[in-house]
C-alpha cells in the first residue's frame, strides 16, 4: 500500500509519501499524482516509505526527466535508510536531485492545502 | 531506529508457492512469502532486503516469464535452515542470457525506466544464480555471519 499526502503551496507540490513504492498500481498511483502538478517545484517525501522496487526506482527517473522536460524541478527527500540505499545502490542518488527534508528543499513545512490520496 | 532480533532457532524448513502469472498476484505473493520468513530474519533491515529481493523475483518471473498472464505459473520454494533463508524462483518462460546482463546502472547512468532489478537482488542477497538458461533463479541470504 502507497498513502500519499498532498501539500499544496502557490509554487511546489509536496508529496509525503508512506509505505511501498512498488509495482503496480502503487507506481502508476504516484505517476498519475506527481505528473497531475503544475507547480515548478514537487517534492516527493519518501522519508516514510519502507521499500521500493525497480519499477519505483524506474518512476523516480521517469519523474526527473518529466521535470526536466517542462522546466520545472523534482525533488526527492529520502532520508529513510531503506530509500536512500537503493538509491545508492543504483547509482541514481548521483542522477536524482535528493534532499534530506523537504526544510532543505525550501519548502515550508506549515503552508498549503492538503489532500490524502491511498493506493 | 532499526530493531534487532535473535534469529528464531529451527530445523530445516520449506514450502513452496504457486503464483499466477499476473502483476496483481504479485503483492498477495510477495506478502505470503514475507509472513513464512519474517520471523527467520535477524533485523527489520535483513527482512527488508528479503522483501526487496523477492518482490524483484516475483516481478521478472511475471512480467518477463509469463508476460503478465495470469493461466501461467510461477514456482517459489522456500528453505530455511538455522544458516541461511534460500529461495528458487522458476518460470514458464524461456529464459535470458543472464551473462548480458551488466553492473552498467550502478554507476547512475542507466536514465531508463528499466534494468534495475538484478542489481538490486545483487545488493541486497549474499548469493544469486540463474539456472536453465535463465528461467530458474536461486538466491540466498545468510542468516548467521554477516555482518549488517
Amino acid at each position: 500500500m502507497l498513502k500519499v499526502d498532498i501539500q499544496s503551496a502557490p509554487s511546489v507540490a509536496t508529496l509525503h509519501c508512506s509505505g511501498r513504492l512498488v509495482l503496480g498500481v502503487e507506481a502508476e498511483t504516484l505517476r498519475c499524482l506527481t505528473t497531475s502538478r503544475t507547480e515548478r517545484h514537487v517534492l516527493l517525501d519518501l522519508s516514510r516509505v519502507q521499500i521500493v522496487d525497480a519499477a519505483g526506482l524506474g518512476l523516480l527517473v521517469e519523474l526527473h526527466l518529466w521535470a526536466h522536460k517542462r522546466s520545472a524541478r523534482l525533488s526527492i527527500a529520502s532520508r529513510s535508510l531503506p530509500a536512500h540505499r537503493l538509491l545508492a545502490m543504483t547509482g541514481l542518488d548521483r542522477v536524482l536531485h535528493l534532499v534530506g527534508l523537504p526544510a532543505e528543499a525550501g519548502v515550508e513545512s506549515r503552508c498549503g492545502e492538503w489532500q490524502i490520496m491511498t493506493a | 531506529m532499526q530493531r534487532t532480533r535473535p534469529p528464531v532457532k529451527q530445523q530445516h524448513l520449506s514450502r513452496e508457492f504457486v503464483i499466477t502469472g499476473n502483476v496483481a498476484a504479485l503483492g498477495p505473493a510477495r506478502d505470503a512469502i514475507m509472513d513464512f520468513v519474517r520471523q527467520h530474519c535477524t533485523g527489520e533491515q535483513q527482512e527488508i532486503d528479503v522483501m526487496v529481493a523477492v518482490q524483484e523475483a516475483l516481478a521478472n518471473a511475471i512480467l518477463h516469464g509469463c508476460r503478465n498472464d495470469a493461466a501461467k505459473l510461477v514456482h517459489c520454494t522456500v528453505e530455511i535452515s538455522p544458516s541461511a533463508i534460500e529461495f528458487t524462483i522458476r518460470d514458464p518462460g524461456p529464459g535470458f542470457d543472464s551473462g548480458g546482463v551488466t553492473d552498467a546502472i550502478e554507476d547512475g547512468t542507466n536514465l531508463t525506466q528499466h534494468g534495475r532489478g538484478i542489481c538490486l537482488i545483487r545488493g541486497v542477497m549474499d548469493e544469486l544464480t540463474y539456472r536453465h538458461n535463465g528461467a530458474e533463479l536461486y538466491m540466498k541470504k545468510e542468516i548467521v555471519g554477516k555482518s549488517e
